[in-house]
């Protein structure tokens, strides 16, 4: 009887719950941006407790580049929200608006800070990576 | 005379025909489209389910449309809000194909692209009042919270009123984008962060606590202070930005969260946000007048 209440509740409520953050098909880029912010933040723990277990140890070659391009897409992004947060790249508000009005925020000077951290996080995990596979193994 | 003036008023007889041809053209049916309903009443029903109706229809009808067509001739008992048929009032905001519309602004075929399908359902992260209608006591009372009123401590101009107050236009374009809101709870079930976070105040009120702080009418920023600044507050927000793509009105409420964060680490710093705006004095209306 309980259960069937719990299972009421679940309808009735109608929250999307994790599933929501993830839902990003039918929106703008900045949704898929937070979509992968959270899965890299939350394996960047995952890391981080491993790595505090034991300072030393390291995934291995492609795990490394893979650790890689996790940290660099968080640090990338990281800025991005970092720029849009202190309101520096999300514009002013409208006095007059088109009948079709997309918003400021999203479309306007934010875009080319979007395209900056991509190029950034590609840059960035290039340079890691390298480093990882190639420059690591050489020093053994 | 009034007949004269009437006449010169009265459309070409070719230019009304060609207004009535477009005009038949637009309502014409042109394909069928299946509707795919959801139908749930939590006080009756163990579970959701989906009712399915097809339908002819063309260019100009909407999906509110359509539905009032299917519950006319069709299912009786379908549940849905509606109340100005045309984007002013937000009662019709539900999730059409996945994506949060407002139902009379959003034609069938526009939703129905290339495919014959529309699916309707209930706004995501709102309790299900029954079929697609959404419960929003929640929802006004985080928007209640943020205090969406001018705040003054001046008592006596306050009872006694000596004039309007003082605002110039730059003034006016800080907070006029966020006046256009409707309340149709789009921006609140678009947000990935309400979709965990029950408590979160949400995009509308916060937008909203921002729109009153920035007024120069307004002084009361520290009584917000206490709602917004908090852990359910603006600092939930990280900018997924998907409350602005889905807003039916533009007002662009990522914006005014990201605007509201500014402001506070602003103060945080020493920084006053304006002095409350004057009231013009008395004697100037009284020259005007003269």
């Amino acid at each position: 009887m309980e259960a069937e209440s719990e299972f009421k509740e679940y309808y009735a409520k109608n929250m999307r719950g994790i599933s929501g953050w993830f839902k990003a098909r039918v929106y703008t880029i900045e949704r898929w941006l937070y979509a992968a912010h959270r899965i890299t933040g939350i394996l960047i723990v995952l890391f981080v407790l491993a790595h505090f277990y034991s300072t030393g140890w390291h995934p291995g070659l492609w795990w490394d580049a893979l650790l890689g391009i996790i940290v660099t897409f968080h640090t990338a992004n990281g800025i991005r929200l970092i720029l849009a947060e202190l309101g520096f790249a999300v514009g002013k508000p409208l006095l007059i608006k088109k009948p079709s009005q997309r918003p400021v925020s999203i479309e306007g000077v934010q875009r080319y800070v979007v395209v900056f951290a991509l190029v950034l996080f590609v840059v960035l995990a290039a340079i890691w990576a390298y480093y990882a596979l190639v420059v690591q193994p050489m020093m053994g | 005379m009034a007949s004269e003036e009437a006449k010169e008023y009265v459309l070409p007889p070719e230019v009304l025909e060609e207004t009535m041809k477009a005009s038949e053209e637009l309502w014409k049916p042109v394909r069928k489209i299946k509707f795919r309903i959801y139908k749930y009443n939590p006080r009756k029903d163990y579970a959701p389910y989906w009712e399915e109706h097809e339908l002819e229809v063309s260019r100009g009808m909407t999906v509110l449309d359509a539905l009032l067509i299917i519950k006319g001739e069709a299912d009786h008992s379908l549940g849905l809000r509606y109340s100005c048929r045309m984007g002013l009032c937000g009662s019709c905001a539900m999730m059409i194909n996945g994506k949060q519309m407002l139902a009379c602004q959003t034609r069938v075929l526009e939703a129905a692209g290339s495919g014959d399908v529309v699916e309707l359902r209930p706004l995501d992260n709102f309790p299900v009042e029954r079929d697609l209608a959404a419960d929003f006591t929640s929802f006004f009372e985080k928007h209640r919270a943020v205090k969406p009123w001018i705040i003054r401590n001046d008592d006596v101009e306050l009872n006694n009123p000596t004039g309007p107050y003082k605002q110039t236009v730059d003034e006016y374009a800080r907070y006029y984008q966020f006046t256009d809101c409707i309340k149709c709870g789009a921006c609140l079930s678009a947000c990935p962060t309400a979709a965990t976070d029950y408590e979160y105040l949400g995009p509308q009120a916060l937008a909203q606590a921002y729109r009153y702080i920035v007024d120069t009418r307004d002084n009361g920023l520290d009584v917000r202070i206490s709602v917004v600044d908090t852990e359910h507050g603006c600092w939930r927000c990280h900018f997924a930005a998907s409350c602005s793509d889905v807003c039916p009105r533009g007002v662009d409420p990522a914006q005014g969260i990201q605007l509201l964060k500014k402001l506070l680490i602003k103060r945080k710093f020493g920084f006053k946000p304006h002095k409350p705006a004057e009231a013009l004095p008395a004697k100037v209306k009284a020259e005007k007048k003269g």
